[in-house]
């Protein structure tokens, strides 16, 4: 069923029971989940999310949202790459093969890939890499130029280097050194914005990151785009409890006006 | 096949399962999730006479079996509800009830005029929202004063008027009996209840409003003894909320009184609870060999148990 009754702006997610058919440890708290979703897969386009079931009976009542981060529309397989923060990711990451997942997706307005190709920066802090594998498979198909920047405090937070390496160009930046450039992901940016050139960026992390991006961008009048995390119930657009203010000052809706945003169309208070 | 229908107020529904206020949108975000036209009625945001910008962000939080929200009543205003929105709701091809929310008494008036002819089935008056600083639950928790709201949109209005109470009372009989009173035709009952949540790490509440509505089955047994003893302190149909996620849920509402129930923070737990709800009733009434669900209602306090 497709059916929006006039109102423009509406997804079509729907409810799917997935079946978890691999779970990768990927360093200490990271994990790589790989579900049978083959609706999804064929629905999803980056920067898009899920709704994900992450407990019990009503323990962790609310779903948890994640980033597609990568399909494979073959197989009819959806991967979600995370990282434990409380109750309910720590369930998740119990989760085994065989084992059934109810998730609502896919949804919310992800990154714009239909544009003319050029030469795009993504910007990925911690886990925040996780919806950018699956954008710049996308954008490399449409003959994007990449590089890709990934930021963590230490080398077990640089999450699977070698699949965004298909794409384009990867650069690290750790904190403590000890892979690539030590520093932030930010200085990493500002760097690579002094050397080169790019017709676009796309972010996704923390505030501070989306925040120092907004400023790059702003400053080398770059348009840029940002993934945005905001605590969710629905998921859909229906409870208005996941907002975040608009540059005219009227609220959005992370899930349905976002969770990817253009810089200027957002203010990122604490 | 059981006969699920209800009607009350002037209002049928072809099963007792409604959208409850602010939890379900305006039905379309949910339209390729199931088929909406299987609910009973659908239930509108809070809308209020202007554009209502809502509180600052977190308006969510988590708690055991439910979520406190801090929403703010965040609304376009009634006027682009009715242009934009309401249409599509209507499509449905269900009853739509309209809650209205004011901040004082000429607010809830003018918003009941200006739904007439619109197309909607019912007005619920929001006199309980607990997240707005004035109106809300101010207007709804002193009985004189609900009344005088209750009443003075009843004269101005020829819709069916449902009443939603709050629960944050110490006795909810008395504000039920005034609202009745007033010419109330119906009464909508829980509203959630005030509740807050610390970050012990931050040391600050978790909702930048500090405090929220508790709503989800946590609620549950709560709203269940608010709607036995309202149903039979009143002579006015209920429809019964707070916690509902599944068929047996749906009934304890029932049998406590109420003629209908209302679905929602459900929704974010599983987007299919409502029609799930729909046939565990159904299948329930055909196991136990009820004809009319409305046999039902208040069997729990009413002689032999609502059996024949
Ligand atoms: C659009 C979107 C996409 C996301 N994609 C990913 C991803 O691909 N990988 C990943 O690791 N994380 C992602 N996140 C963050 C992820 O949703 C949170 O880490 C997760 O909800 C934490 O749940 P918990 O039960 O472990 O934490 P708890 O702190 O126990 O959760 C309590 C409640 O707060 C909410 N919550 C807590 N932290 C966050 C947060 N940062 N963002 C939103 N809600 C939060 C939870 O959903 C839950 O309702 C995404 C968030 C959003 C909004
Ligand atoms: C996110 C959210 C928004 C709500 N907004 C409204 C509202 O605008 N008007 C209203 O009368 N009730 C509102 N409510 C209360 C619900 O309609 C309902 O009375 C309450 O949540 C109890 O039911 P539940 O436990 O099934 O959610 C809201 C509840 C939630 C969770
Ligand atoms: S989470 Fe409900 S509107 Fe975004």
């Amino acid at each position: 069923m497709n059916k929006n009754n006039g109102v423009e702006n509406v997804k079509s997610p729907g409810e799917f029971t997935c079946r978890v058919s691999e779970q990768l440890s990927l360093a200490p708290d990271y994990y790589l989940l790989s579900l049978e979703a083959p609706e999804l897969a064929r629905a999803a386009s980056p920067g898009e999310f899920a709704m994900l079931r992450c407990g019990e009976g009503y323990d962790n009542f609310l779903r948890r949202p994640m980033s597609i981060h990568q399909v494979d529309r073959s197989k009819g397989q959806v991967d979600i790459l995370y990282q434990v923060r409380g109750k309910g990711t720590n369930w998740l990451s119990k989760r085994a093969s065989g084992d059934l997942l109810p998730l609502l997706g896919p949804l919310g307005h992800g990154y714009t890939c239909s544009g003319p190709a050029g030469k795009g920066l993504l910007i990925g802090a911690g886990v925040g890499v996780a919806p950018l594998l699956f954008l710049a498979s996308e954008l490399a198909a449409r003959q994007w130029k990449l590089v890709i920047l990934m930021g963590a405090r230490s080398k077990a937070g640089i999450l699977r280097p070698d699949a965004y390496m298909e794409y384009g160009e990867v650069k690290t930046a750790t904190e403590d050194g000890s892979v690539g450039m030590q520093g932030t992901i930010l200085d990493l940016a500002a760097n690579e914005l002094e050397n080169s050139t790019f017709d676009m960026i796309f972010s996704c992390g923390s505030l501070p990151v989306l925040r120092g991006v907004q400023e790059l961008s702003r400053q080398k009048g770059i348009p840029a785009e940002l993934s945005l995390d905001e605590r969710m119930a629905c998921g859909v657009g229906a409870c208005v409890g996941c907002v975040c203010q608009g540059a005219d000052g009227s609220y959005l809706k992370v899930c349905q006006d976002g969770p990817v945003f253009s810089a200027g169309e957002v203010i990122l208070n604490d | 096949m059981t006969d699920l229908t209800v009607h009350f107020a002037g209002i049928t529904m072809k099963n007792p399962v409604m959208s409850a206020s602010g939890t379900f949108g305006s039905g379309v975000e949910y339209a390729s999730v199931f088929d909406v036209s299987r609910m009973g009625a659908l239930v509108t945001k809070g809308l209020t006479k202007e554009p209502t910008a809502g509180n600052k962000p977190p308006r969510i939080c988590e708690t055991p079996a439910g979520l406190l929200n801090a929403v703010g009543l965040q609304n376009p205003g009634v006027e682009v509800f009715i242009r934009e929105l309401l249409p599509g709701m209507l499509e449905f091809g269900v009853p739509v009830i309209a809650n209205i929310a004011g901040r004082t008494k000429d607010d809830f008036v003018f918003m009941a005029e200006r739904f007439s002819n619109t197309g909607v089935a019912g007005l619920e008056l929001n006199i309980s929202c607990p997240n707005v600083k004035t109106g809300g639950m101010a207007l709804g928790t002193v009985p004189d004063v609900a009344a005088g709201v209750v009443k003075a949109v009843v004269q101005g209005t020829d819709l069916p008027v449902i009443v939603k109470l709050t629960p944050n009372v110490t006795d909810i009989r008395e504000l039920a009996a005034a609202v009745a009173d007033a010419g109330a035709d119906a009464l909508s009952l829980i509203n959630t209840l005030v509740g807050m949540v610390i970050d012990v790490d931050e040391r600050k509440p978790v909702l930048d409003n500090c405090v929220g509505g508790l709503s989800g089955p946590a609620i549950r047994p709560v709203g269940v003894r608010a709607v036995w003893e309202v149903s039979q302190a009143v002579d006015l149909p209920v429809i019964g909320m707070g916690g509902i996620a599944n068929g047996t849920d749906a009934l304890e509402y029932i049998m406590a009184g109420a003629s209908a129930v209302a679905v929602g923070s459900a929704f974010f737990h599983d987007p299919l609870a409502a029609v799930k709800i729909i046939d565990q009733i159904d299948e329930y009434c055909t196991e136990q060999g009820v004809d009319k669900l409305q046999d039902l209602v208040g069997a729990a306090w009413k002689g032999n148990n609502g059996r024949r």
